[in-house]
């Protein structure tokens, strides 16, 4: 009696132990490459998320497109908008026990600056004229001339953020760093090359500790390997804005109901971008037309299984200054016939035809990009219809580049850049001879009036006036039709249910991996 | 024989250079310009000044002559230069994916020998019946499939249905399984049939009668007098499947996460990452060489007509 009691107690004790309530702590993710070197002021082969997982950003962007403390815990701005105090926490210090300082801060500025000439893309690097330190927790940043995305750009990945000034080499960060220690939520623990990357907590964040201990990235460069890691167990998430895995494969995940599935929120508007220089796109008619006779609801449905939303205007009404009440250009497949009667585009034997020579336009998308092929073909049957030839040329992602900077297109595909970027750094691009924005609208006649009118934008320090001049901008924009716009892209995560919701960055760029709790299991 | 071999030897690096020669330039005269692919895989926006720093600084802006002279100079000291995407030296890196693959081709190589034989074997001995038909069913499927179809079809059933074994990476002999018969399979399949016909013709010879009329068991006549002169066709095969599984490896890598270079060239080729692509091909054609000239000498030995002949021209 006394053995069959004791045998009892021992069992209910071991089924109380395997009861036990025990949540995940390492989270196994794919990634299409190794993560880098993570040197934090440089490009490829860095890859953002990680730069930003391991280093921080002095202020912080946030989804509705505020601002806040950071690494600074506030800052000033003087009248004129060219001199930024900045006032850092105390508590900081890097993984390997530096203080995060004044000092650490200029050093590195200094070696972002040392090597400006990389950093000429990214309007503040230009405008910066000095940064100092005026005591241990002060920083006085001081601009050539106004520039009013000061604080998104340093809200970036990259490159205004901040690494142990001991692990800079000769003080420059140009030519590689010593080892990535960073202020960050995460350290990388080991990285092999071809196989993963592995991260761990950092037991001296001096903010809210991850749920997590690891993260792991493992190298899966095949989208459906990685569908099939996720469903085998050897993954626990598929996070990502480029397409990680296709519309189809999201689809089926979804549907089995075995996965969390989530979608952000718009992130970046996918478009083409209408040539206003030469060939039928160079009168306004037949762009306008071209907007009223592309059918995107159906379109979405079809090639990314409803998953995105369409697109009416450049940029979404979410993004900071572009709620400005643009008329969208609707699914009017007539309005679209009238236009193109009214210029004078006669319809014979299903081709129009103005002076013997028939409207054709040329598309241009990236040969082996399968989602742009389907767009592609889907606009060049609608146009169709409406007698519009459209000519597809598929190519190798450079030489669509090199059409894209010297405008040899009649339409191309092009898109926003995300948070923090939009609207003012995507805007800013325009001006740009290299971008397909620059050649597309450059057959306008107020051309220089619209690139004068965005220079405007970005010294601008009033707020009602820069909503103002951003209103005119994108209203001409709009009326001019330069643009198809035709998806609201976002950021797809499919995951284990075990690791809860997950949640999105306010950047496309980063991965709150963070603020991801996964559930306790009994 | 020694004379055979250094003669083999001596025509390898001429054979090296006319490769590189040929790589260079068919990289160089494409239709796309690699101051532009470099920008796009840094990321650097290609204004007029970046891609004009490009060009000087990947030497674009040098005459032909001169550029494919400076590559084979580096390349001679084993420098092929920096990756665009990774920015890492590329033989380096090359050198550290090159075992994982050559661990893949190895095995899937053996595999290939040691069912293949037994198979060929089979089915000629038992010629138009149960056995032949079977393997002859293996060898249609197998030549018929593409790889990288039967990679998905292993991974559906023995990973996400049956879960036995792992879809993906590299680790112990079950990651192996699936990509190396996913590999071999063809090359398989296309030396069980070899050695079957080859088998076949084998018996009819007089050679084979006269033993069997000398009244030696039936197994000593396979295996002494017709299986060992039946192999000589599966030996040059067998130098053209190495080049067939480690091609397969381009595809299979990817498709199991296998850390090798044939993934890491399938993804430098999507980018057009040049010093990648040309260092790789430079591999590959070393790899085909050495292996098409071990096989002549595994033949010279292994047949003494060969060897007989070669000595009597000397």
């Amino acid at each position: 009696m006394r053995a069959a009691l004791g045998a009892l107690t021992v069992l209910l004790f071991t089924l109380g132990l395997a009861g036990q309530a025990v949540a995940q702590t390492r989270l196994d993710v794919s990634w299409p490459s190794n993560v880098g070197p993570l040197n934090p002021h440089l490009y490829t082969p860095n890859q953002m998320f990680a730069q930003a997982m391991v280093y921080e950003p002095l202020v912080r962007y946030q989804a509705d497109g505020t601002i806040i403390p950071w690494l600074a815990e506030r800052w000033d701005v003087s009248e004129d908008g060219l001199a930024y105090t900045f006032t850092l926490r105390d508590d900081v210090t890097f993984s390997n026990g530096e203080p995060f300082d004044a000092a650490a801060v200029v050093a590195n500025f200094e070696a972002v600056l040392a090597n400006r000439e990389r950093h000429a893309w990214l309007g503040l690097t230009d405008a910066i004229a000095g940064v100092e330190a005026l005591d241990a927790h002060t920083v006085a940043l001081t601009l050539a001339s106004p520039y009013y995305p000061v604080l998104q750009d340093l809200a970036l990945p990259r490159p205004f953020r901040f690494i142990a000034p001991s692990q800079l080499i000769d003080r420059t960060s140009a030519h590689g760093i010593r080892a990535p220690i960073g202020t960050g939520p995460w350290v990388l623990a080991e990285t092999r090359l071809g196989e993963f990357d592995r991260f761990a907590r950092n037991e001296t964040y001096w903010g809210e500790a991850p749920a997590l201990d690891e993260v792991n990235m493992k190298v899966i460069v095949d989208p459906n390997t990685r569908a099939i890691a996720l469903q085998t167990g050897e993954i626990d998430l598929i996070y990502g804005a480029d397409g990680p895995i296709s519309p189809d494969t999201f689809a089926r995940l979804a549907e089995s109901g075995e996965y969390t599935t989530a979608l952000s929120p718009p992130a970046e508007t996918l478009m083409l971008a209408l040539n206003s220089q030469h060939g039928p796109t160079a009168e306004l008619a037949v762009r306008q037309a071209i907007n009223h006779a592309v059918d995107k609801a159906s379109m979405i449905e079809s090639v990314f299984h409803g998953t995105q939303v369409p697109a009416d205007t450049l940029f979404a009404p979410s993004v900071p200054y572009a709620d400005v009440g643009l008329a969208a250009y609707d699914f009017d497949t007539a309005r679209a016939a009238t236009l193109l009667d009214a210029a004078g585009w006669t319809l014979d034997h299903g081709v129009r035809e103005r002076d013997g020579q028939p409207l054709q336009i040329e598309l241009v998308f990236v040969g082996n990009d399968a989602v742009a092929k389907s767009l592609a073909e889907i606009v060049q049957a609608e146009l169709m219809t409406l007698g519009m030839l459209v000519r597809l040329i598929g190519e190798e992602e450079s030489s669509v580049y090199a059409r894209q900077r010297d405008g040899r297109f009649g339409m191309i595909f092009n898109r926003t850049w995300g948070a923090p970027f939009d609207p003012h750094a995507f805007i800013s691009s325009m001006r740009t001879p290299s971008h397909a924005d620059y050649q597309a609208q450059s057959g306008l006649d107020d051309k220089p009036e619209i690139d004068a009118l965005i220079d405007e934008i970005l010294a601008s320090v009033d707020e009602d006036e820069r909503q103002a001049l951003y209103a005119r901008l994108l209203n001409r924009l709009h009326d001019a039709a330069v643009y198809l716009p035709l998806t609201y892209t976002n950021v797809i995560a499919v995951a284990d249910p075990a690791l809860g919701p997950i949640p999105f960055g306010a950047m496309t760029s980063e991965i709150p991996f963070e603020r991801i709790t996964p559930m306790v299991n009994d | 024989m020694g004379g055979f071999i250094a003669r083999r030897l001596l025509l390898l690096p001429v054979l090296l250079l006319a490769a590189s020669l040929v790589i260079f330039l068919l990289l160089h005269l494409g239709p796309s310009d690699p101051a532009m692919d470099y920008l796009r895989l840094s990321q650097v926006p290609p204004t007029e000044q970046a891609l004009e720093h490009a060009r000087i600084t990947l030497g674009l802006d040098r005459p032909l002559a001169v550029q494919y002279l400076d590559w084979l100079s580096s390349a001679v000291r084993l420098d092929f230069g920096v990756s665009y995407a990774t920015q890492r030296p590329v033989f380096q890196d090359l050198m550290h994916y090159l075992p994982a693959t050559l661990e893949l081709a190895g095995v899937a190589l053996a595999l290939t020998l040691l069912v293949s034989i037994p198979l060929g074997r089979w089915a000629a001995r038992h010629h138009h019946r149960g056995p032949d038909h079977l393997v002859r069913l293996i060898a249609f499927v197998g030549v018929s499939m593409p790889n990288f179809w039967l990679g998905f079809l292993l991974v559906a059933l023995f990973s996400i249905y049956l879960g036995w074994l792992p879809p993906m990476g590299r680790g112990g002999v079950t990651h192996l399984i699936m990509p190396a018969v996913a590999i071999s399979l063809m090359s398989l399949a296309i030396n069980a049939r070899l050695l079957r016909a080859s088998m076949l013709e084998v018996q009819g010879q007089r050679h084979v009668r006269y033993a069997r009329l000398r009244g030696l068991a039936e197994r000593d006549v396979e295996s002494s007098h017709v299986f060992r002169n039946a192999l000589l066709p599966i030996i040059t095969a067998t130098g053209m499947h190495i080049g067939e599984l480690i091609g397969g490896t381009l595809i299979i890598e990817s498709i199991f996460g296998w850390p090798g270079v044939g993934r890491f060239a399938i993804t430098a080729i999507f980018n057009r990452d040049y010093p990648v692509i040309q260092c790789f091909t430079l591999l590959m054609v070393t790899i085909f060489v050495v292996c098409n000239l071990v096989v002549d000498i595994v033949y010279a030995f292994a047949d003494p007509r060969i060897r007989v002949s070669r000595q009597g021209v000397q």
